[in-house]
């Protein structure tokens, strides 16, 4: 069976924001080989420590990001080392490079290696620029490139999103520009340089917020203050939270969920049917949004995530549960879809004596191709043997 | 530069509102013809969202809608009509790929099933990204991108602290998880379709495709079996580790420090020695331990300051920090961005300038030109009459019978 990447060989020397990007041809048929410095590349060291307060959760991370690579110990600063890295790059269509990771100084040197292999460099800012050299971690990318001052309550602190969303974000489009560059480079022979800024790709993903400011000189805010619904919130129900969206513009949402409130006969259900939840303005009010939350909480807390579900799908309204991380694990659509992998973790089980065979579920692809060509397996341990050339 | 990588390439794209033509975007800002299906009977719901310019409502005059459909051509066809539905088959003969986001099933009420334009295009490469997915409980289960956010645990997992979620504040996976999966998807077709001559099927179930964005997350709860921590701003390896105030109004900076060097560095910079010389701080786990006073101290510092000088006074010593931007200072103030020329104002013939968001990065050391995005219908005539061969007379009576609407 012949896979998309199969004839696409690609030199990793990421690290964290570039990580995903190996992953995503990996799982379709690349080879990727992440070339790691004696000791491994920062997050296989991160991942490896003994104490479990420096590991945790960057052993996770490491396992997620680097599934189905290879690795092999290279030294750059040796004289065999380079030559090593040389003969590969010869025969590399893809070359994914760091800041702060090797050779990511070098480029002009790594290009002249093959005139037809993409370069994908990542980095905090890009390349060039006043930033190009300064600090960043998941948190300050999240606040330089616009995305954590949308998140939060209006009252309090901005909120980043969890899970460093600055590595996946940059990761998705590190993939997408490479892919693109590596299209034109089999049809032409000539490689590209790719500059993949992690602050501009958040950027990229702010909602309509640029436009916001462009056309209507309007900063969007934390919590929707202003433009966000009274319905479209998280609401308490026996057993957790329930998402809610039913703004007048989803006006089939508000009206299957205030029909069945009445249906039931749950005085909720007069209650939101005055005429006042049909004045769109109102609905955005401080005060629409606490006289919602007491009305309809006193109906919903009722019932069960799973409950509210069901009557979602039966209605019509949107709305689905707001789940933990654990919940996801049962999540009965993705159970039945069968979306999960099963993955032996060697590096877990290599750090952890009491799960010595660290089989656990994974997340499963991102897209089903109808040709059985995605696949997934545990990132490979670090090749204590030095390459020679 | 004005790439032509994907010259050729031809999408007939029914993608509709925001995740769907999000990721049909970039195949048109690398030269490919994107013709984009839409019909006023049942408008893109980002046309008609806003902002629109100077406030004023317009088919032509959103903001969100240009943001989303740089460089595509606009073919306006009513599907409720045989004649529409039959010029998009069509076009679908002479298309690469032919993508969607409607819920299950709706495809298939339009005619539109994968083997149905198999019939038509052999190799057709077929996007579908409903939410949930083609089949299964909850397959037909409504919902928006925070939606999305809700069941994949990204709207529990962004809180202020246990038991305190807030969730994204925007319709967070439309804007880069599914949309650039759904565009690496495609290209991986394509891929394969130059070297098998095969199309292929891509389902894309949006919840699958988000759930990767917290797959590390996953696989921490699989591997445990225990829930993960709701941190927030903060780090389960270091501190301080947070978004603290700054001088003047809703003004915010994110600092993290990550090592112990750091750590004194920042204590110099903050003029608390005493702080820098306490053993019990010296290592990560003393300032988790301590975290209150070590979060006082910063925020007693930094909330006398501008965020400017903050960032002068931190950065040189190789500590992460930033201004917490709000949309204004990204486009107004941001020397970096600026100095990339990140932002674009691309002609639009009905609202001027538009300004835009590049794609996040160069090749070749430069970026990608943006097209403006079309009017309405703006090329339905022109594809009709050239692509498809329609006479004048054909593509009148097609309107007359609402086709085109």
């Amino acid at each position: 069976m012949e896979r998309p990447f199969d004839d696409v060989r690609i030199l990793d020397m990421t690290y964290e924001l570039g990580r995903y990007v190996g992953r995503l041809f990996a799982d379709l048929g690349a080879s990727v080989t992440r070339l790691e410095p004696p000791g491994g590349l920062p997050d296989r060291r991160q991942a490896g420590s003994d104490d479990p307060a420096t590991r945790e959760p960057a052993v996770y991370a490491f396992e997620f990001l680097n599934a189905g690579k290879e690795s092999r110990t290279l030294d750059l600063q040796a004289d065999d080392g380079r030559a090593a890295f040389a003969k590969l790059a010869a025969s590399a269509q893809v070359i994914l490079l760091e800041r702060g990771g090797p050779l990511y100084d070098e480029l002009d040197w790594v290009r002249s290696l093959s005139p037809s292999v993409v370069v994908t460099s990542v980095s905090p800012f890009g390349r060039t620029g006043p930033w190009a050299d300064a600090a960043a971690t998941d948190l300050t990318l999240q606040a330089a490139g616009g995305l954590a001052w949308l998140s939060g309550r209006l009252d309090d602190a901005p909120l980043r999103l969890p899970g460093s969303q600055a590595t996946m974000i940059t990761g998705v489009y590190a993939a997408v520009a490479t892919s693109l560059a590596l299209y034109d480079a089999k049809a032409t022979g000539r490689g590209h340089v790719v500059d993949v800024s992690a602050q501009e790709c958040i950027a990229h993903s702010l909602q309509n917020s640029i436009q916001m400011w462009d056309f209507e000189k309007k900063v969007s805010m934390r919590g929707g203050e202003g433009t966000r619904d009274a319905s479209e919130d998280m609401f308490a129900c026996k057993d957790g939270l329930i998402f809610l969206a039913a703004p007048r513009s989803l006006g089939v949402s508000w009206n299957a969920l205030i029909g069945w409130i009445l249906e039931t006969g749950h005085p909720a259900g007069e209650a939101l049917s005055e005429a006042r939840w049909a004045d769109r303005v109102w609905r955005l009010t401080k005060e629409a949004k606490h006289i919602l939350r007491e009305t309809l909480e006193s109906f919903t807390r009722q019932y069960t995530k799973q409950e509210l579900t069901q009557e979602a799908l039966k209605r019509k309204i949107v709305m689905g549960p707001v789940s933990t991380v654990l919940d996801v694990l049962e999540d009965p659509q993705l159970l039945h879809r069968e979306f999960f992998e099963s993955v032996a973790l060697k590096h877990l089980s290599a750090i952890n004596a009491t799960t010595p065979n660290a089989t656990v579920r994974f997340p499963g692809a991102p897209y089903r191709l109808s040709e059985p060509v995605w696949s997934v397996s545990a990132a490979a341990p670090l090749d204590q043997t030095p390459a020679r050339s | 530069m004005r790439p032509n990588f994907l010259k050729g390439i031809r999408f007939t794209d029914l993608t509709w509102a925001g995740a769907g033509p999000f990721g049909t975007k970039v195949f048109a800002d690398f030269g490919a013809e994107v013709l984009k299906i839409e019909s006023m009977t049942r408008p893109d719901s980002v046309r008609t969202a806003g902002p629109f310019k100077d406030g004023v409502v317009g088919t032509n005059r959103s903001g969100y809608f240009a943001s989303r459909n740089t460089g595509k051509h606009s073919v306006s066809l009513n599907l409720k009509t045989d004649e529409a539905r039959r010029i998009v088959r069509d076009l679908v003969a002479h298309s690469d790929v032919v993508c969607n986001n409607f819920g299950p099933g709706a495809m298939d009420r339009l005619g539109f099933g994968y083997e149905a334009l198999c019939e038509i295009k052999p190799d057709i490469i077929y996007l579908s990204m409903p939410m949930y997915g083609q089949d299964g409980p909850r397959a037909d289960l409504l919902g928006v991108g925070m939606t999305i956010s809700a069941v994949t645990s990204i709207m529990w997992q962004t809180a202020y602290g246990p038991n305190d979620p807030v969730g994204p504040g925007t319709h967070y996976p439309d804007h880069a998880a599914n949309p650039y999966h759904a565009a690496f998807a495609v290209l991986a077709a394509l891929a394969q379709r130059r070297k098998t001559g095969r199309g292929m099927k891509i389902d894309l179930s949006q919840v699958e495709s988000t759930a990767n964005f917290v797959g590390s997350a996953i696989v921490e709860a699989a591997a445990t079996g225990i829930e993960l921590p709701q941190i927030g701003n903060r780090s389960r390896n270091d501190a301080p580790h947070n978004i603290f105030r700054a001088r003047g109004h809703d003004a915010w900076v994110a600092l993290a420090v990550t090592d112990d060097a750091q750590w004194h560095a920042l204590t110099e910079a903050i003029g608390r020695p005493d702080l820098g010389s306490d053993a019990t701080l010296s290592h990560a786990a003393g300032r988790l331990a301590a975290l209150k006073r070590v979060e006082d101290a910063v925020a007693g510092w930094t909330r006398e300051l501008d965020a400017t000088d903050i960032i002068a006074a931190l950065r040189p010593h190789g500590i992460a920090v930033a201004r917490v931007s709000s949309s204004r200072e990204l486009i107004e103030n941001d020397p970096q961005l600026a100095h990339r020329r990140y932002w674009q104002h691309v002609d639009h013939p009905e609202v001027g300038p538009v300004l835009l968001s590049s794609l996040p990065f160069t090749i070749d050391g430069e970026r990608v030109h943006l097209e403006r995005p079309p009017l309405f219908g703006e090329h339905t005539n022109a594809v009709l009459g050239g692509l498809l061969g329609l006479s004048t007379e054909r593509i009148d009576a097609l309107n007359g019978l609402g086709a085109l609407s």
